[in-house]
């Protein structure tokens, strides 16, 4: 756990252990007397859906940490991740750059799009005191129109099939995970080694550089921060727009996903995954990416999907993924809330 | 909320605190009209009393009860908490609402309504504005509760707490924003508000100085041993502070009369308009030498909080000019005071000046970043890091505490000595101390004194910021009293008195 974020213990971990447990053993408990139980189908070999649901989750977790370290609650992120989601769907529309230049360039712009929301909503903030869970809920609720009005049919993966035919064949190194080869599973490996590589990438900042140390600082006590000098609403806005990035590009990489990926089965607006992965994963970037591999595999589990579609039962696993925001969120703001004292150290002057 | 004329009375109370006990034994009967004083420094389980009293916290052992034949003395735990919890009321440390305006603020709990709908203006603002001249302050009804001075709000929320009618009346250190002139005004309204409605009153407090005139008698809380109460007709304050502390010899270490030496620090016509009712500061002029401490006494809301925030760089000044070694920094950023060579101790509860969630180690490099050798390149220097904070540890006797441990497990003594090594190991040209020992126990408070007179001694300037008369007589070469946002000099003395400074701070606040 990255120092100075978290305050806590094994109790709560235990809760969270607990919490995806109940959410794993209980959908399955709930299969049983749903559907047509038939225990072969768990000898089936799994899709590479899982990797590239992992690597979106570990993304969407990163996009709410980021923030968070600094001491936002970034709730803007399900309209970072539909910023990402339109203007990728814009480019492909466009279907001027060819296949591969489309992914290239849609999955940069979408990271561009949510980069921009988050420094939106943080501006917000900074101008006009617009409270960021407030601007990030209502953006949202703009962005949900928008993104269906230009949204375009699932595009075929195309870049990595051209120079990477090894992805075709199954993999040598992991025989028994009974991965199924094919074009997703490359795009897969690719963003989660990417993903994950963040994740390490970002905790080696915080822990060991000074804008880390300063962006730590930030996060547990603005006053504190900003009475030696530090430029909290700058750190505060550079963790957004890193984190709008990071939703934004889980939004574009949308559009390059097969139908059959798993992560539609979420119980919710797929933005706010980020939110339950950083708060299961105890507000830890090591933990958001454990908890991001273990639900991206419950996720690909048989009967997961026929569950979830049924509303009441989606409701309750929604609540349960959200669960412990309940007693880990108070453990991650500072003591006095961050808001009111930036509003007060700003309006000092 | 109930009768009054009723005695408040605690038997052989104990008071649990994680799994231990806090308060031992208590046993104290304050009579009608009667203040009593619970005096102890942080952490001694004042609040927790206050809430065991208060029924919102269950006792581990005896019994609270309002003796006047209609309380729930005899009845079973749950229903005497019940009683205690609808008759008695407590008034917090931290205020709860800040957005409204008085009236409001006085209406809070019990709005006058029309058919139960609307709000009856007319007869809620006579109720408020009776309410309001109990404590002197009708004319403010229309202020916004966050513009009062820190004592007016303690006044309001005392005058908001009589329309409940309690049978009892707690406080939670409300003279903790206080200057001395200013906590003896509200403690004598406190009294006069008791003794009228025939209700006792018990006040927490970290002062001994509050009991005296108007407090009945004092209970001392100590740390793991039991408490005593002494009486204030028989005690004088004097004694009380000598049975609190043990007989610690707390006078200041005589350091000699200091070398003039170079001027630090020279403010000038310094002008900075106060918040709400808050005194604005009306042209200070005062310099800071090398080797003195200057002591500036006056009650936060009399410009001192202003002074402290123009020196901090929180606030830039309308007009005039604060030379620092010759450099104009009236409108530079803190940092940039820092590097060239002010630092500044705050009070230990203040939340700018350390990271709870930090470690030991790196609250000790807070501030410290931008420069070898806890950095370079952009990276932090771990070994130079826990070095730095290993030697300080050591150096400054801060027992219990590792490099690694969290700020937030430290007691609040250990806290301020932290942040005083930070502070004071870079050797730095100008301390601007603001009372670094509030709250703290007796012993602390020394140390923290001792540290800081210390550095002053090796040629650095002081420039000593209190609301407490006595702590600015310990300490000071020169003293000044603000008062109405402006210095009114004071020679240091024998003859010096902490009346004689009351006099001085409130006299000409009057």
């Amino acid at each position: 756990m990255i120092p100075g974020r978290c305050r806590a213990g094994r109790r709560e971990i235990l809760a969270n252990a607990l919490a995806l447990l109940l959410l794993i053993a209980g959908t399955h408990a709930v299969a049983v007397g749903v559907v047509d139980w038939n225990p072969s189908r768990w000898m089936a070999p799994w899709s590479g859906d899982v990797v590239l649901v992992a690597a979106g989750l570990v993304f969407l977790g990163l996009a709410f940490l980021m923030p968070l370290h600094s001491g936002m609650l970034n709730l803007g992120i399900h309209a970072e991740f539909l910023a990402g989601y339109s203007v990728g769907a814009l480019i492909v529309r466009g279907r001027v750059f060819g296949p591969a230049g489309e992914a290239g360039l849609g999955l940069v712009a979408g990271a561009l799009a949510g980069a921009l929301v988050g420094i939106v909503i943080s501006g917000l903030r900074r101008r006009f005191a617009v409270h960021e869970i407030l601007s990030g809920l209502l953006l949202a609720a703009v962005f949900v129109p928008i993104a269906r009005a230009i949204s375009v049919e699932r595009v075929t993966p195309p870049a990595l099939a051209i120079d990477l035919p090894a992805f075709t064949e199954p993999l040598r190194w992991a025989p028994g995970m009974g991965l199924a080869p094919g074009v997703i599973l490359g795009w897969g490996i690719l963003l989660l080694t990417l993903s994950l590589a963040s994740s390490v990438l970002f905790a080696n900042f915080l822990r060991t550089s000074v804008s880390g140390f300063e962006v730590r600082a930030s996060g547990s006590n603005p006053l504190a921060a900003a009475s030696i000098g530090t430029d909290v609403e700058g750190i505060q806005r550079s963790m957004m727009a890193l984190g709008g990035a990071c939703a934004g590009l889980t939004g574009a990489l949308q559009l390059w996903t097969s139908p059959a990926v798993a992560l539609e089965r979420w119980p919710f607006p797929l933005g706010f995954a980020g939110i339950a992965v950083a708060f299961l994963g105890l507000g830890s970037l090591r933990g958001a990416a454990i908890v991001a591999i273990v639900l991206a595999a419950w996720l690909n589990t048989p009967y997961v999907g026929t569950v979830l579609g049924e509303p009441s039962y989606g409701a309750a696993a929604a609540a349960l993924l959200l669960l412990p925001a309940l007693w880990v969120l108070p453990r991650t703001v500072p003591d006095f809330g961050a808001p009111r004292s930036i509003w007060r150290t700003r309006h000092r002057d | 909320m109930g009768g009054k004329d009723a005695m408040l009375a605690v038997r052989d109370l104990t008071v649990a605190s994680n799994g231990d006990w806090a308060i031992k034994g208590l046993s104290l009967a304050v009579r009608p009209g009667d203040v009593h004083l619970i005096l102890g420094e942080r952490a001694t389980g004042k609040t927790r009393l206050l809430e065991t009293i208060a029924g919102l916290r269950a006792p581990q052992q005896g019994a609270v009860a309002l003796e006047d034949g209609d309380d729930g003395g005899s009845g079973a735990g749950g229903t005497r908490a019940k009683i205690l919890r609808r008759r008695v009321a407590i008034i917090p440390r931290e205020a709860p609402v800040r957005q409204l305006k008085v009236i409001e603020r006085l209406l809070l709990h019990a709005t006058p309504r029309v058919a139960k709908l609307g709000i009856a203006w007319k007869r809620g603002r006579e109720e408020a504005r009776a309410l309001a001249a109990r404590v002197g302050l009708e004319a403010l009804l229309d202020v916004p509760y966050e513009a009062l001075r820190p004592v007016e709000r303690r006044l309001i929320e005392l005058a908001a707490v009589i329309r409940q009618k309690p049978a009892a009346l707690l406080l939670d250190e409300p003279t903790t924003e206080l200057g001395p002139h200013e906590a003896r005004h509200f403690l004598a309204t406190l009294r006069s508000v008791a003794e009228a409605e025939r209700i006792p009153a018990i006040v927490a407090t970290t002062w001994p100085r509050d009991a005296y005139p108007d407090g009945s008698a004092v209970t001392i809380l100590w740390r793991d041993a039991p408490p005593a109460t002494l009486s204030t007709v028989e005690y004088t304050e004097g004694s009380v502070v000598e049975r609190w502390t043990g007989g610690l010899d707390i006078r200041r270490t005589p350091s000699g009369p200091h070398a003039a030496g170079d001027t630090l620090v020279r403010v000038e016509g310094l002008i900075l308009k106060g918040r709400g009712r808050e005194t604005s500061l009306a042209g200070l002029d005062f310099d800071v030498r090398a080797g003195e401490v200057l002591a500036v006494v006056g009650a936060p809301a009399d410009g001192l909080d202003l002074l402290h925030d123009a020196l901090l760089g929180n606030r830039m000044p309308e007009r005039g000019s604060i030379l620092f070694l010759g450099k104009e920094i009236a409108r530079s950023p803190r940092r940039q005071r820092v590097e060239s060579g002010m630092t500044f101790v705050n009070p230990p509860v203040a939340r700018d000046q350390s990271v709870d969630e930090f470690t030991v180690e790196e609250n000790m490099i807070l501030g410290q970043t931008h420069a070898p050798p806890f950095a370079r390149r952009g990276l932090l220097r771990p070994e130079s890091i826990r070095g730095n904070c290993l030697r300080s540890l050591q150096d400054f006797e801060i027992a219990g505490a590792t490099p690694r441990t969290r700020l937030r497990d430290l007691g609040l003594g250990q806290r301020q000595r932290i942040i005083v090594a930070r502070e004071v190991i870079h050797n730095p040209r100008l301390l601007v101390v603001r009372s670094p020992g509030q709250g703290l126990s007796l012993e602390e408070q020394e140390y923290v004194r001792r540290t800081l007179i210390l550095q002053c001694e090796r040629g650095s300037g002081l420039l000593w910021l209190t609301e407490e008369p006595e702590e600015g007589m310990r300490v000071a070469d020169r003293m000044a009293v603000l008062t109405v946002g402006r210095l009114v000099w004071i020679p240091v003395t024998e003859t010096l008195t902490r009346e004689g400074i009351i006099a001085e701070m409130s006299g000409a606040a009057a």
